[in-house]
């Protein structure tokens, strides 16, 4: 699950999930509903082989290599195909649609950057600079 | 926190370095009451205390009326650290390096203008790319891409886009030293291949504006300016290239820090010395995105005049001037006080007085122009440096009217499709591509601009040259 936390200058995502990976197919779930407001474009896959000096960093990677598909490939990100984490590394197949995608997001940052487990449960949060 | 904060004078307000034991420096808020309270909504403040903890910061992190919460620094923060080794930070600069506004003045009239101010509109959001990731007609790649990134704006004068009057109205000449595109990583080169010339997204404009009001009639003769005249305001930045510069450089100085035993509040706020080897490459990065930013503006404003021509014709054209050019979001190496410090201004704008020479000789009696932008319906501001800005807050004033609702409380205010009607109905021409991202720029999300302004005259800051009506706005 993920919602938008309110936030004067930028967005702030928070999410939750049972899993690592849960919490980074809600954060790619989150980037396709601002990305994929015009849905439309033929279907596409790009694999993804990311790391970071930690697992919150790695999830600031995920998001930020998704905005460059976008801006560079006009790849708009559907859902995760598959997706393996390691220790702060991971490779994914993520499907999604050719097209033009809404004019937002420049960036994603390290203010409040959080990824944790905390009884079972895992926790992320993620402000981009829009 | 906050409960420390103490009155100054009538428009400066201060949290001691006493207030939190990681303080180095205190924290300086200009603003008046009405103003302070809506800064104490969002946790602007607790952020500026943030920046008060940097290695090296000298004399107090700053800001300005317009502050509000951002990452790591607000928006609308300065912090000046000391030169060779103090820290530079580029979240202190922000991901849209060198994001910044233009001033052209037109030679007619509003009533000159009359009915083709709408296709004047529609003509430049046909030549002008809006939206994150678009690309424009210009192109540069490698050698020509590397020469923007160290010559800025000079790059394009050398292939006859814009003149050298352009170049001598922007702030540093449009070329900031030390830029090295070797600093510049690939994907980020690669981003900036295709968007010189193009506006971007978020709070990015192109506004067709009226000069409404002169309010200081010497400056406004030196900048070129009389009541009734058509303006056009150019905001945007270095696009996914400034972009990429700072994702790079955040991650390569918050793996740094460990190594030069700093601690920090906010991991945005990464940083390493400015002697350091990230610090150089990031102050080169830094300015080549800079440049490039300088690049963007002057080719937006050769688009301009290319869609004035096609609408007006080609005198009009040919006799739009620049007034000037100003960054927002840059680090500079500056002189204050007896010392050379690197400034950052995060949201906040260079103001330098009468008399300084590094301002335009034909300003340099009346002080640096200032454009203070409002938002869509409300008016803009140009003013000119003063001389409390270079005793008070680094040679910097404030750069908008400064964001009081986030962007999802706008739109759930109001619909996209409803504010272009609200604003037409003003009179106002709108072209955007996004009815959502019309709707996150709403008028009401913004502080009084007028407040504003009043706070930056009052500290002595910059005074108030003339107010902008706008007419027309093109949308990132």
């Amino acid at each position: 699950m993920y919602r938008w936390v309110e936030h004067t200058g930028e967005l702030e995502l928070s999410i939750e999930a049972p899993t690592e990976t849960g919490v980074f197919a809600e954060a790619l779930a989150a980037l396709s509903q601002i990305l994929g407001e015009e849905p439309g474009g033929e279907m596409a896959r790009r694999e993804l082989a990311l790391s970071a000096s930690d697992p919150p960093a790695l999830l600031a990677e995920w998001l930020n290599e998704l905005i460059f598909l976008a801006e560079t490939e006009s790849f708009v990100p559907e859902h995760v195909a598959e997706l393996e984490i390691s220790h702060s590394a991971l490779h994914a197949v993520v499907e999604g649609r050719r097209g033009e995608s809404p004019p937002l997001i420049k960036a994603v940052t390290y203010h409040k950057l959080e990824l944790t487990e905390e009884d079972g449960s895992w926790r992320g949060r993620v402000v981009l600079d829009v | 926190m906050t409960s420390e904060l103490r009155q100054i004078d009538e428009v400066l307000w201060e949290i001691p370095a006493s207030a939190r034991p990681d303080m180095r420096v205190p924290a300086r808020v200009f603003a008046d009451r009405e103003l302070l309270e809506a800064i104490k909504g969002d946790r602007s403040l607790e952020q500026l205390e943030n920046v008060a903890t940097l290695p090296g910061i000298v004399e107090a992190a700053l800001a300005m009326p317009d502050i509000h919460q951002g990452y790591g620094f607000p928006v609308g923060g300065v912090a000046a650290t000391q030169v060779p080794d103090g820290v530079v930070s580029p979240g202190g600069v922000g991901y849209d390096i060198n994001c910044g506004v233009r001033l052209l003045a037109l030679s007619l009239d509003e009533e000159g203008l009359g009915e083709r101010r709408e296709a004047l509109v529609h003509e430049i959001s046909r030549a002008i790319p809006a939206g994150t990731g678009k690309h424009g007609a210009l192109r540069f790649r490698g050698e020509e891409l590397d020469r923007v990134l160290v010559d800025g704006p000079h790059a394009l004068v050398a292939l006859g886009i814009g003149t050298d009057d352009d170049l001598e109205h922007t702030e540093s000449s449009g070329c900031l030293p030390g830029a090295d595109p070797a600093a510049v990583s690939e994907r980020a080169l690669s981003r900036g291949e295709g968007q010189v010339g193009t506006v971007g997204s978020g709070n990015h404009f192109i506004e067709l504006q009226r000069v409404e009001r002169i309010l200081d009639a010497a400056a406004a003769e030196a900048f070129g300016l009389h009541e009734g005249q058509v303006t056009i305001l150019i905001h945007s930045g270095s696009r996914g290239l400034g972009h990429q510069v700072c994702t790079d450089y955040v991650k390569l100085m918050d793996a740094a820090i460990a190594r030069y035993e700093i601690h920090l509040p906010d991991r945005q706020l990464a940083c390493a010395p400015q002697s350091s080897p990230e610090g150089e490459a990031y102050l080169a990065a830094m300015a080549a995105a800079a440049n490039y930013a300088w690049a963007n503006r002057h080719a937006m404003a050769h688009l301009v005049r290319e869609a004035i021509g096609r609408i007006l014709g080609k005198e009009t054209a040919q006799a739009t001037r620049q007034v000037y050019d100003v960054a927002h979001n840059v680090a500079k190496i500056e002189e204050h006080n007896g010392r050379r410090v690197c400034v950052h201004r995060k949201g906040a704008t260079r103001a330098f007085p009468a008399g300084s020479p590094d301002i335009p000789a034909d300003y340099r009696a009346v002080g640096q122009p200032v454009f203070i932008p409002g938002s869509m319906g409300t008016s803009s501001f140009v003013l000119a440096g003063a001389p409390g800005s270079m005793e008070r807050s680094f040679g910097t004033t404030c750069h908008g009217a400064g964001r009081r609702l986030s962007r999802h409380a706008a739109t759930r205010q109001i619909q996209g499709a409803e504010l272009r009607r609200q604003l037409e109905a003003q009179g106002i021409v709108v072209r955007c591509p996004s009815n959502r991202g019309l709707a996150e720029e709403a008028p009401f999300a913004y502080k009084d601009v007028e407040r504003v302004v009043d706070v930056v005259a009052r500290a002595g800051l910059a005074r108030p040259v003339a107010q902008l009506r706008p007419l027309g706005v093109v949308k990132g």
